[in-house]
């Protein structure tokens, strides 16, 4: 029982990386019409940065701006090339934005793959992690360190706050309205570029704190680590219907479980397959998502 | 439109073998002694892509031998020249550069990658060229025996004594062991077991580590379920580092009770655990802190050119393949006449393969069939970022 | 023949041959990158049956292809006509369940890989002739059949799909059957390059058939042109061998510059270097000239 309870732990901290990820996903997809297939590679690579900067400058908090600073940038410096491919529409499918978001997936890996600290995996230290602290709760099996609570609840508190922004605010409104249709959004008066960049810079935010929960989460990073992530983005995303914000924190949270309980207790090295033969069911099952999509 | 495709077709083939044509000269010089001006050996590295750094330290052992041999007078009187080929992690380009290699060149080194190797090796073996892969696994070279050479003997015969020796230092009682089912380390984790069972040490359920792991908290309480008193680590090193760390937040306290097996040995293993691994044992073939004029000539070189890096445990690999080859050539008289090339590359390769007392850059050792028959294994400790050798073991 | 040369081309007909096979599917809007999970499946297959029951190389050739077909098949049941992402997540799920597979079951050579697969002529060179024939020829009738379905009346009910789906439902086109014909096919093509590319490397392991493929292929066919066969035709030969001859510098980049290569082309031209019309107007100018002479 013991075993049971601690992995459903170690599921959810799994399951809170994510939900992060799928909701900056989600974010995309509902404000910009994006398949950002490769939105958790960015998310590495903002750990790299911050990564750097900390290694660079010895302090912790510059290098957790640094971080988010990047999501940021990366976000608006890439958005006029997807608004350039969303304007052709029509002639250009949606499929488009996905070949693009995985050439950048492609570069951004491969930089990374060998020119940050020679291409070896990156450490952070433990004023990030508070590795040094311990756990916050601790018996023989279970242990509960800061970093897991803190992922989980800004986890939720994430997606009720893009929820309530989206579908509450005037902003929010304007924001899906871009994304549906910029012709008319533009004849009902919504400033289409200054807008458009806001919705790009809070997904640059969504990522930047995505990217320093992943670093204290789990403590390193290597150049692989958005392809392995991006793979399950997607399907989770798919499962709980695209662009739906609190199907993707639901699917996010029980993928994390499934893959702890199948590590726990069926052979590790299956647990991909398992995991994405469970997800390929339901998608066959439900092709349009679990709670359907919001798009 | 079927039309164009046939004529493209056609003039794709007469391209090939026009281009077929070009390649078979033959120089028709009389052979008395050594007709070579430059030995010329071609080094199928991985100098770009995600393990580059790791190629560039291999590059650096071999031609550093060279240029010690060239400063000594050369391989028989002749310079010797390392030449940079490198295929990447790509067995397609591995195919094409290694063909490029195989009508002219008297021995190959490398390649490095195991998937280059099984692409590249065959087109050598099928040409009769012999090539030195010196940093794979035993079970990936024998495959080509004997047109590809060893630096180490079959796992289950030389793993297990080290094994041994740990435990029974340690004083393990129930071991557990993360399995990584990549390459060879299977057949690596099933010498350990070998090893752990001769010291009479109860051999826990494995635990397997999923080659795309993110997160590693459920491994950990797989393990720590079992009760484990001990453990041994089969996976690569990054995920080592983060086992451990995770396991001393969660209370582990006996650090000499971890063994890393030598292929998490790298770089990895020590940017990603720094301090917190000190204490975890490691075992290898190569001792850092070996002190003879040989080595500590080489370990400074490795260090003055590397920004103070300690030269990584398979840095002699390819220093030694050079030596290897200067002895084959004198002592079968290899001459280096293209015209002799075909039985020069057998004289070498049966040379290597049965070396007999060879002086390796840390020990000397001998070969039988391909393969060293007594090379040592040392156990360490590590100690902040160092490897302090706490056992030396030779096989019978 | 010169040996680089050799290989070269006939690695050129591979990437030629799975580009098309992603090509394939594609008309109709679906990503299916199974197609390298079957390039995986069919070389194991091949590689097993010629080592272990010497089966001949034209019995493997053939088994492997309808290996592939049927795997489509029965998988095209459920997913014929789904939406492009759900077509993704399939052909991710049998990439990792494939390699996991491979993997994890000792008689198919486990993480280590199958080595020394035979050759199909008893001499190297004519090992070499006949493989590189074989795979332009299979290139040949490839090209050919796709040329054919693409002028046919189904070719252009396929491109009625790709650019409104609902409107080709409402004009009495079965979307699930094409999507499930143009899937088996690709699969088909997918198996027929696995087998062709055991025996060409003669070793395979699970790490040859993974997500790198799908990027290097995707890029070919979307840096070519994916509304017409010739842009991948042209594209993989020159994707695949420039790397070959930049120098060591540049070759680091070799990832990024495929990257590069595809975000621009995408962004500029988002049909690809090559498009139909470029296509049409070549073939009038051609026609012309013929009938002139």
């Amino acid at each position: 029982m013991e075993v049971l309870i601690a992995q459903i732990f170690n599921g959810l901290s799994l399951g809170s990386i994510y939900v992060l990820l799928v909701t900056g996903f989600n974010l995309l997809l509902l404000v910009a019409m994006i398949i950002h297939f490769s939105f958790p590679v960015v998310v590495v690579f903002s750990m790299y940065v911050s990564w750097a900067v900390m290694t660079a400058t010895g302090m912790v908090p510059l290098g957790i701006l640094a971080g988010i600073l990047s999501a940021i940038a990366v976000n608006v410096v890439t958005a006029p090339m997807f608004q350039h491919i969303m304007k052709k529409r029509g002639s250009v499918d949606i499929n488009a934005t996905m070949v693009i978001s995985m050439g950048m997936g492609m570069i951004i890996t491969d930089i990374l793959s060998h020119t940050f600290n020679q291409g070896f995996p990156i450490a952070f230290p433990d004023a990030l992690t508070g590795n040094d602290k311990g756990a916050l709760i601790s018996t023989r099996l279970i242990s509960i360190s800061r970093g897991q609570v803190l992922t989980l609840i800004i986890g939720v508190i994430f997606v009720l706050f893009l929820f309530w922004l989206l579908y509450k605010t005037r902003a929010g409104r304007a924001f899906r309205a871009i994304a549906e249709d910029p012709n008319g959004a533009k004849l009902v008066g919504i400033p289409l570029l200054k807008t458009g960049l806001q919705s790009y810079a809070l997904t640059g935010i969504l990522g930047g704190v995505t990217a320093v929960l992943m670093a204290v989460l789990l403590g390193s990073a290597s150049a692989g680590l958005g392809d392995q992530l991006g793979h399950k983005v997607l399907a989770v995303s798919i499962i709980a219907g695209l662009g739906n914000l609190k199907g993707g924190l639901i699917i996010g949270l029980l993928l994390g479980v499934l893959e702890a309980v199948i590590q726990g207790y069926l052979a590790g090295s299956w647990s991909n397959a398992i995991a994405f033969i469970i997800m390929l069911i339901v998608i066959l099952a439900k092709p349009k998502g679990v709670f359907g999509s919001s798009l | 439109m079927k039309k164009l495709l046939t004529i493209m077709f056609v003039l794709l083939l007469t391209v090939s073998f026009a281009w077929a044509k070009g390649d078979q000269e033959v120089s028709d010089t009389e052979s008395t002694g050594v007709v070579a001006t430059e030995w010329e050996i071609p080094f199928l590295n991985c100098l770009t892509g995600p393990i580059a750094s790791i190629g560039e330290y291999l590059q650096w052992g071999a031609e550093y031998a060279a240029e010690q041999i060239n400063a000594a007078g050369g391989i028989s009187g002749v310079p010797v020249k390392i030449v940079r080929v490198d295929t990447g992690m790509s067995p397609e380009k591995g195919t094409v550069e290694m063909s490029k290699l195989v009508a002219d060149a008297l021995v190959v080194m490398g390649p490095v990658p195991e998937p280059v190797i099984m692409a590249a090796v065959p087109i050598a073996v099928d040409e009769g060229l012999y090539s030195f892969t010196a940093t794979t696994s035993f079970e990936y070279a024998a495959e080509y025996f004997p047109w590809a050479i060893s630096w180490f003997s079959p796992t289950d015969e030389k793993l297990p004594p080290i094994v041994t020796a740990w435990a029974e230092k340690v004083e393990a009682k129930k071991v557990v062991q993360f399995v990584e089912n990549y390459g060879a380390w299977p057949g690596m984790a099933r010498a350990h077991v070998i090893g752990l069972e001769k010291a009479g040490v109860t051999v826990l359920e494995d635990v397997e580590v999923p080659t795309d792991a993110v997160s590693l908290g459920p491994l950990i309480v797989k393990a720590l379920a079992q009760n484990p008193d001990a453990i041994v680590f089969s996976c690569n090193a990054e995920k080592v580092a983060k086992i451990i760390i995770e396991l001393k937040n969660r209370g582990w306290e006996d650090m000499n009770k971890m063994l890393v097996f030598s292929s998490a040995d790298d770089a990895a293993l020590y940017t990603t655990g720094g301090d917190k691994i000190n204490g975890v044992m490691i075992y290898n073939y190569n001792d850092p802190n070996l002190d003879t004029d040989r080595w500590n000539d080489f370990r400074q070189a490795f260090k003055d050119d590397h920004e103070g890096i300690e030269p990584f445990s398979l840095s002699p690999n390819y220093y030694d393949a050079v030596y290897m080859i200067k002895r084959a050539i004198e002592e079968t008289g290899v001459t280096g006449d293209p015209k002799k090339l075909a039985e020069e590359r057998i004289l070498i390769r049966d040379f290597c393969n049965d070396v007999k007392n060879f002086e390796g850059l840390q020990y000397d050792w001998s070969n039988k069939g391909g393969y060293p028959a007594d090379k040592p294994l040392f156990l360490f400790e590590i100690q902040g970022g160092e490897k302090v050798l706490i056992a030396k073991i030779i096989p019978e | 023949m010169s040996l680089p040369l050799y290989y070269f081309l006939a690695i050129a007909a591979i990437y030629i041959l799975m580009s098309w096979s992603i090509y394939i599917p594609y008309r109709v809007g679906q990503l299916h990158f199974m197609t390298v999970a079957n390039m995986a499946i069919s070389a194991y297959f091949a590689a097993l049956m010629a080592i272990n029951f010497s089966w001949p190389f034209w019995l493997v050739l053939i088994a492997g292809t309808l290996l592939g077909a049927l795997i489509g098949f029965l998988v095209s049941l459920a997913i014929g006509d789904a939406p492009c992402f759900a077509v993704v997540i399939v052909g991710f799920t049998f990439i990792y369940l494939t390699k996991t597979i491979i993997e994890n079951v000792e008689a198919f050579g486990g993480p280590l890989g199958i080595f020394s697969i035979p050759k199909v002529m008893q001499t190297s060179s004519s090992n070499r002739v006949f493989l590189l024939i074989t795979a332009y020829a299979l290139v040949l009738l490839t090209g050919y059949l796709i040329k054919r379905f693409d002028r046919s009346r189904l070719g252009r009910a396929a491109s009625a799909i790709f650019i409104d789906r609902d409107l080709a439902v409402s004009f009495g086109v079965d979307v699930k059957k094409m999507g499930m014909f143009l899937q088996s096919w690709a699969s088909a093509v997918g198996g027929m390059s696995g087998v062709l590319y055991a025996f060409i490397m003669q070793s395979i392991s699970p790490n040859h058939f993974t997500f790198h493929i799908v990027g290097i292929c995707m890029t070919m066919l979307f840096v070519g042109g994916y509304s017409t066969i010739w842009g991948a035709l042209l594209a993989a030969p020159i994707l695949w061998g420039f790397p070959l001859i930049l120098p060591e510098v540049l070759q680091s980049w070799n990832i990024v510059i495929y990257g590069v290569l595809l975000i621009v082309v995408l962004v500029i031209k988002p049909e690809g270097i090559i498009t139909r019309p470029m296509i049409k107007k070549l073939e009038s100018i051609l026609l012309r000239k013929k009938k002139l002479v």
